[in-house]
């Protein structure tokens, strides 16, 4: 692999220059292929370990904690509001084809500079291996609330795990020197600034009740959909005495992830801030419930989420007595860089 | 700009007694329509283009309109000296008594400004070479580029990319490159900055390399592409001459030889939108409207197009307020005497073109931005299959509105206010236009999204 980069590079430096190449030429620009780090740094590396490209590598790795903090120290003042929300769902709740039927999932926020680096394919990386690592780590909290914060310093400490297990970096200890990694590498200002997880045990199999997490993210910049500049994390509760064979039907399910997935869409796109209004006084343009759920395909004319999520639980043989057969517990929504000030 | 109606009546050759009524009607509409709220793209953008002229002359005030003039920006990341390299061209102009001094404070701070009701971040000076004029943009994001580029508020036909020589291209250059792309630049110069804070004048051609590798990767012309290597410092600071100043200098020659000049209006095929139609008996049809660009004469042939019919015919005769021309240009309000046609065969939202020069489409890709409520847009989100009413020049026609094809889960994806997004566009009725083809979109009285026609279906 690197003698087929040396030699690749030989030959487009033989059509670019007549001249005799410069061997260290090569070999920065070699080293600069593999690591992305900047070309004064890749010849500080090659002079340092006399021109040996692996000798290079670690030195740069090593290098890397000083100068890489350096660095981020020196950005660290800078107005960081652009970026991406990311989400990962690795256990989907009651009746999910992932995982046992608890949930696990994670949000993060992850901003940078410009744009440019938030469409980055480094960026986007980084912000889903930080979803995943969240959503891999944290334990069950004994709180009312489903959503709970991540603390930053735990997340920042704890080490990243890839997604994809292929990309695990031995170099990369923590979060915290992935991040100040890519710092290093685009020159930007990068930071994480919320985390938050939702993270439930099963409920019994002979339990009426189920729990399902539901998300959208708006805004996407690549192939990814699991991440853009909006997202919301919707906990989706179920009732019936008869859920287990419910959720056995194949239908149900496609149903179910449908009226899920409008919900999730409505809050992005509604903006929508509680569940109920508290009064009746009060504007009802903000409670989920009482807005006319717009992005829901089927929906009746002027229905309000409340009704269509009535009606639905009905049509679909969800009975939950006194309580509504599915309803929406809990949801977060965000979007990159609210109520952070220009300067 | 209009004068009595009675007097252009009499110096025209047209009007004949029984006409007057006819004629009269033509103009109290057209005063009419110059105090109507207009919609129509052109004359957003004609109103546009006039003001930030204006603008560009309070800047500068001695500018003459002789050389021709084009836009370019600067792109690059944020500590790679954009903002110097500005500051330090408009500086060495200004010796020259091409520019006016712009130092880096007054251009770093990219105020807000609105152009066609949309909130773009950019900051703009403007430079006169030996032989061009420049208007030079500078955005802080990838976001408001693409705004820049739908509203046509300043539309960039090149640019310079600017990289320090101390890091070389970072990750997000593949950015830049992409953006450029994306905003249909054709033509790239590139600029290494910092030159003076590397001891090794090796690793130039380090950068250079890498710079040409990645150019021919995103479909630039890596060969050719112009790198010049210099300091913005230096030049701003008034030292090291060969690397300050006379690399600025390099640099905007490097401009002025290697980026296209866009083709001016007067240079294109004429095309007349339709804005009125009057029958001026004993004449014939007259259609009146502002000359969008190129130029015709008396005898051309012409073809009127789009709203379901198109028409060859001869314009016989070309009137310009109170007096009959043999030559309409770009920027002519006109009216055009169409031989052979029928008032009923004529309407506004047509063109007059040379034939051949423009089809009537009724599909088309476009990348639209979606206006904020802030901006006087839409409040709610739409889905696929949304139903606005889009404006392109003089045309009014309904819109279906849906996601191209391959954008997964089209169904269930959403635009929301403030989203640049690209879509696909079913015309009820077929109209004149074309790749580059600007429109707005209005929504029960309000503008609720602007767009740039990318790709015809």
């Amino acid at each position: 692999m690197l003698k087929r980069l040396v030699n690749r590079q030989c030959i487009s430096l033989h059509r670019s220059y007549s001249t005799a190449p410069k061997p260290t030429l090569q070999l920065v620009a070699e080293l600069r292929k593999l690591t992305e780090t900047s070309i004064s740094k890749a010849r500080e590396a090659l002079s340092a370990t006399n021109n040996d490209v692996s000798a290079a590598l670690s030195w740069l790795q090593n290098d890397l904690a000083e100068s890489g903090a350096k660095k981020a120290a020196k950005v660290q003042g800078r107005v960081a509001k652009e970026g991406l929300i990311g989400v990962c769902i690795l256990s989907g709740g009651t009746g999910h084809s992932s995982g046992l039927g608890g949930i696990r999932a994670a949000m993060v926020e992850l901003n940078c500079e410009t744009d440019f680096v938030g469409r980055n394919e480094l960026f986007g990386k980084l912000v889903s291996d930080i979803a995943h690592t969240a959503a891999y780590i944290s334990e069950p909290v004994d709180s009312e609330k489903l959503f709970a914060p991540c603390p930053l310093d735990i997340l920042n400490d704890s080490p990243l795990l890839p997604s994809d297990a292929s990309r695990h970096d031995p170099y990369q200890s923590s979060i915290s020197t992935a991040i100040r990694d890519t710092i290093a590498k685009v020159g930007e200002n990068i930071s994480l600034r919320r985390a938050i997880t939702f993270i439930k045990d099963p409920f019994p199999p002979s339990s009426p009740y189920g729990l399902r997490v539901a998300n959208y993210v708006h805004g996407a910049v690549s192939a990814d959909l699991s991440q853009g500049r909006m997202s919301s994390l919707v906990a989706v509760g179920l009732k019936s005495t008869n859920l287990g064979a419910l959720l056995q039907s194949k239908d149900f399910r496609t149903d179910l992830g449908v009226l899920e997935r409008s919900v999730a869409r409505q809050i992005v796109g509604m903006g929508a801030q509680t569940i109920r209004s508290d009064s009746s006084n009060e504007s009802t343009s903000d409670a989920l419930y009482a807005q006319p759920f717009m992005m829901y395909p089927q929906s009746p004319e002027g229905a309000s989420v409340e009704d269509v999520l009535r009606i639905w639980g009905r049509e679909h043989g969800l009975e939950g007595g006194e309580e509504p057969g599915v309803e929406i517990v809990d949801f977060v929504r965000w979007q990159v860089g609210e109520h952070i000030e220009p300067s | 700009m209009l004068r009595s109606p009675h007097a252009f009546l009499k110096n025209t050759t047209w009007s004949t007694n029984p006409s007057l009524v006819s004629s009269r009607a033509f103009f109290s509409t057209r005063t009419a329509q110059a105090h109507r709220p207009s919609w129509s793209s052109t004359s957003r953008r004609n109103a546009l283009a006039h003001a930030s002229r204006r603008h560009y002359a309070e800047a500068a005030g001695k500018f003459s309109r002789d050389k021709p003039h084009m836009n370019i920006g600067t792109i690059g990341h944020v500590d790679h000296g954009k903002t110097t390299l500005t500051a330090a061209i408009t500086k060495i102009l200004a010796q020259k008594g091409g520019a006016k001094f712009t130092d880096y404070s007054q251009i770093d701070k990219a105020p807000e400004e609105k152009a066609r009701g949309i909130t773009i971040n950019s900051s703009h000076v403007e430079y006169e070479t030996d032989s061009r004029h420049y208007g030079h943009i500078d955005c802080p994001g990838h976001a408001d580029y693409i705004k820049n580029m739908i509203t046509g508020a300043a539309q960039m036909d090149g640019a310079i990319i600017v990289v320090s020589a101390t890091d070389g291209q970072m990750p997000q250059t593949r950015e830049h490159l992409l953006l450029a792309r994306q905003v249909g630049i054709k033509k790239l110069v590139v600029f290494v900055n910092k030159v003076d804070q590397i001891d090794d004048p090796e690793m130039l051609e380090l950068v250079d390399m890498e710079m040409r590798e990645l150019l021919s990767t995103y479909n630039f012309d890596g060969d050719e592409t112009p790198i010049i290597t210099g300091s913005a410092l230096a030049a701003l600071e008034g030292r090291d001459k060969e690397i300050g100043a006379d690399k600025i200098e390099a640099l905007v020659k490097a401009c002025d030889e290697w980026l296209d000049l866009p083709a001016r209006d007067l240079e294109k095929p004429f095309l007349m939108p339709v804005e009125d139609v009057f029958s001026i008996s004993g004449r014939g049809t007259v259609a009146t409207g502002r000359v969008e660009r190129g130029s015709a004469i008396k005898g051309n042939e012409v073809e009127i197009i789009g709203l379901g019919s198109t028409l060859k015919t001869t314009l016989t005769g070309i009137e310009m307020f109170h007096k009959e021309l043999d030559r309409g240009e770009a920027g002519d309000n006109m009216g055009a005497l169409l031989r052979g046609v029928k008032r009923e065969q004529i309407k506004r939202g047509q063109v007059i073109a040379q034939p051949g020069s423009i089809k009537a489409v009724k599909k088309f890709q476009a990348q639209v931005y979606v206006l904020t409520k802030d901006e006087g847009g839409r409040y709610t989100p739409f889905m696929s299959n949304y139903r606005p009413q889009l404006f392109l020049r003089t045309a009014d026609i309904t819109v279906g509105l849906s996601f191209p094809e391959g954008t997964p889960d089209p169904e269930e994806k959403m635009v929301m206010p403030g989203d640049n997004v690209e879509l696909v566009c079913d015309l009820v009725h077929d109209v004149a236009a074309e790749v580059g083809s600007r429109f707005t979109l209005r929504e029960g009285g309000k503008t609720v999204g602007t767009g740039l026609v990318t790709k015809i279906l």
